[in-house]
């Protein structure tokens, strides 16, 4: 135990000292402030248009009035969190990828091993670090996008904002550990460190872009700019009532979403900030009792990545796989 | 053979030897031989959506594919060029450059009497060859997949409209070939040599639309545009800053034009100048790098 509190504590002090890793969260960091700024514009954009229609009608002589766009501040970290799911994984990754290369790349590796290690402290060690740190750097991030609602969305926030964007930040810690732990065991198992690195990022490639792209793409609604059923002018209740009957084709389409963890990551986290419409302003309980499936896989993917990096950070595995 | 088409030759042949970027292009080749059936499956599923409508008296307006063209199919390949193709070129435009610092055979061939722009010219030529075979492959899949699902031997017209779509993918993927030599040239680790051009790939692919544009980073992998933000004030300023340098919106456009897509208006000249820029701008880049940069020692 002690042994990996030490190199957990050494995977720190390194992370913590890597101005490369360093730049990519400032970039991170960039990327969800300018989504902010972009959708805060557009919700300006929308309500500037809405008092145009409301002059045009006035001018018009008529009395008729129309509901006015209404801002729900989390709505706002739609882009946000799509660049956490999609850009912050392709570093989490990286950072996987690294922590197993650069002990290869300097030849500690070996020296490491001569210590009395326990057969899971190394990895045991590397993996508390990852935690700790994408702990700490997605509550950075966090805050950077509390104050960017505060002060570039100008959105008041309520009690209640502050523990869903807790939990979407609990979801994302999570997201970002297991893509993190992925990318270690495949370069802990890989021959040559840039073949791990590669590797990984095939498979980021199918389960954060390709797979969702099939899904998305299926959905009848996105054949159709603006919507199938906003072109054939059918409303919200009677979509409901026509995809009655295509339950076999939604259902398929959802299994292949479903093998995607980040869509499941997508799910929650959506769920929990009222970017998905159904979800918005629900009590906690009840979008728990509509997500919770998403969760739970999204826990068994962590589980499933914790367990292999495990079993291929031992000495046994790397040494023989060292060049 | 001569000294340089030697050096195409063997850039071609190491490409093809390398298992990782093999990886890829299955994926890539997989994924241009599926689009057509997700095309396909997406088309069968609207027209059920809207027969049912009709059948419930919910709409009285006309089938939205109505006029649809066999081109429909290979709306989705534009999506895989824009991001299995674009990653494809990075991979295998890094592996060129960091193979010789790896082996060390860039100091044995600067060693001799080389003119290391037409060294690196030659090098990027063979990989630019490389890519219009994978295009011309490629292209021949997707013709005789959307042959299968449309239950017809596509025409010619349509058949060279695929044909210069793929022209375009060559356009689109050189300048990141070039941008991955570069990287794998002035990085000093294997793992920043990847990472760098895959991080300026998701900022123009990614980022700068949503600048422009208001449009969400996922629907950017529905072939299907979202509608634009309003063409004033603030996206009207970084429009005209940002649209230029989106180089995947700016290949999605001219797409969509080259596949007939109704929805698509507007020319081609500006975006395939756009393009045009990138690339020429990026492989002259590769060609004026210097002797120095091409012997420094890798940290990884």
């Amino acid at each position: 135990m002690t042994e990996m509190l030490t190199l957990a504590k050494k995977e720190i002090t390194e992370l913590r000292r890597n101005r490369l890793l360093i730049l990519l969260f400032g970039f991170l960091a960039l990327a969800v402030i300018l989504s902010v700024v972009v959708a805060s514009a557009d919700f300006r954009l929308k309500i500037a248009d809405y008092h145009h229609y409301l002059d045009a009608l006035k001018a018009a002589g008529s009395t008729a009035t129309a509901p006015a766009p209404q801002l729900f501040p989390l709505q706002l970290l739609r882009g946000g969190m799509e660049y956490l799911e999609i850009i912050g994984s392709l570093f989490a990754v990286v950072l996987g990828t690294s922590m197993i290369t650069k002990e290869k790349g300097r030849g500690t590796l070996a020296l490491i091993f001569t210590r009395p290690l326990g057969r899971f402290a190394f990895a045991g060690g590397k993996i508390l670090a990852l935690s700790l740190v994408w702990a700490a750097t997605v509550g950075a991030l966090f805050l950077v996008i509390v104050a960017s609602l505060l002060f570039v969305g100008n959105a008041p926030l309520q009690g209640s904002d502050y523990l869903r964007l807790a939990l979407a930040g609990a979801h994302t810690t999570g997201y970002l550990i297991m893509w993190s732990l992925l990318a270690m065991t495949l370069t802990a198992l890989a021959r040559r460190a840039g073949t791990g690195l590669i590797l990984a990022l095939v498979l980021w490639l199918v389960v954060v872009l390709i797979i969702p792209q099939i899904g998305d793409t299926m959905d009848p609604d996105n054949q159709i700019p603006g919507g199938l059923f906003a072109s054939l002018q059918v409303d919200k209740s009677h979509e409901q009532a026509v995809m009655a009957h295509f339950t076999g084709y939604e259902t398929t389409r959802d299994l292949i979403e479903q093998t995607s963890v980040t869509k499941q990551y997508e799910r929650a986290t959506f769920a929990y900030l009222g970017i998905k419409n159904e979800y918005n302003q629900q009590p906690l309980a009840s979008i728990w009792a509509g997500t919770f499936n998403n969760t739970l896989w999204l826990l068994a993917a962590l589980a499933t990545s914790v367990s292999t990096a495990l079993l291929s950070g031992t000495k046994k595995t790397i040494l023989r796989k060292a060049p | 053979m001569t000294r340089w088409s030697a050096v195409i030759v063997q850039e071609l042949l190491c490409t093809v030897r390398e298992r990782l970027p093999q990886l890829l292009l299955a994926v890539f080749v997989g994924m241009i031989a599926a689009s057509a059936f997700i095309g396909s499956s997406a088309r069968s599923s609207v027209t059920g959506v809207y027969q049912e409508a009709l059948r419930q008296g919910l709409t009285t307006v006309a089938n939205p594919f109505d006029s649809f063209s066999p081109l429909y199919y290979a709306r989705n390949t534009v999506i895989y060029i824009v991001l299995i193709g674009a990653l494809l070129a990075i991979v295998i435009g890094v592996r060129s450059t960091l193979r010789d610092r790896q082996a060390r055979t860039a100091d044995l061939i600067l060693s001799r009497d080389v003119n290391l722009s037409f060294y690196l010219g030659s090098k990027l030529a063979g990989l630019a060859l490389f890519v219009l075979l994978v295009l011309a492959v490629s292209a021949m899949i997707n013709i005789g997949c959307i042959s299968i699902v449309a239950g017809h031997v596509l025409s010619v017209g349509d058949s060279a409209r695929i044909a210069a779509l793929y022209a375009l993918a060559g356009l689109f993927m050189l300048p990141f070939v070039a941008l991955g030599m570069i990287t794998g040239i002035r990085s000093s680790s294997a793992t920043s040599a990847l990472l760098t051009p895959i991080v300026i790939w998701s900022v123009v692919i990614f980022i700068l639309p949503l600048l422009g544009t208001a449009a969400h980073p996922v629907s950017l992998l529905n072939p299907v545009s979202a509608p634009p933000a309003s063409g004033n004030g603030f996206f009207a300023a970084t429009s005209s800053l940002v649209d230029p340098l989106s180089l995947g919106e700016q290949f999605k456009h001219v797409a969509a034009l080259m596949l007939a897509d109704p929805q698509a208006t507007g020319t081609m000249a500006g975006s395939i100048m756009a393009l045009a820029v990138f690339a020429v701008a990026v492989c002259t880049a590769v060609a004026m790098t210097g002797r120095k940069r091409m012997r420094r020692m890798l940290h990884d």
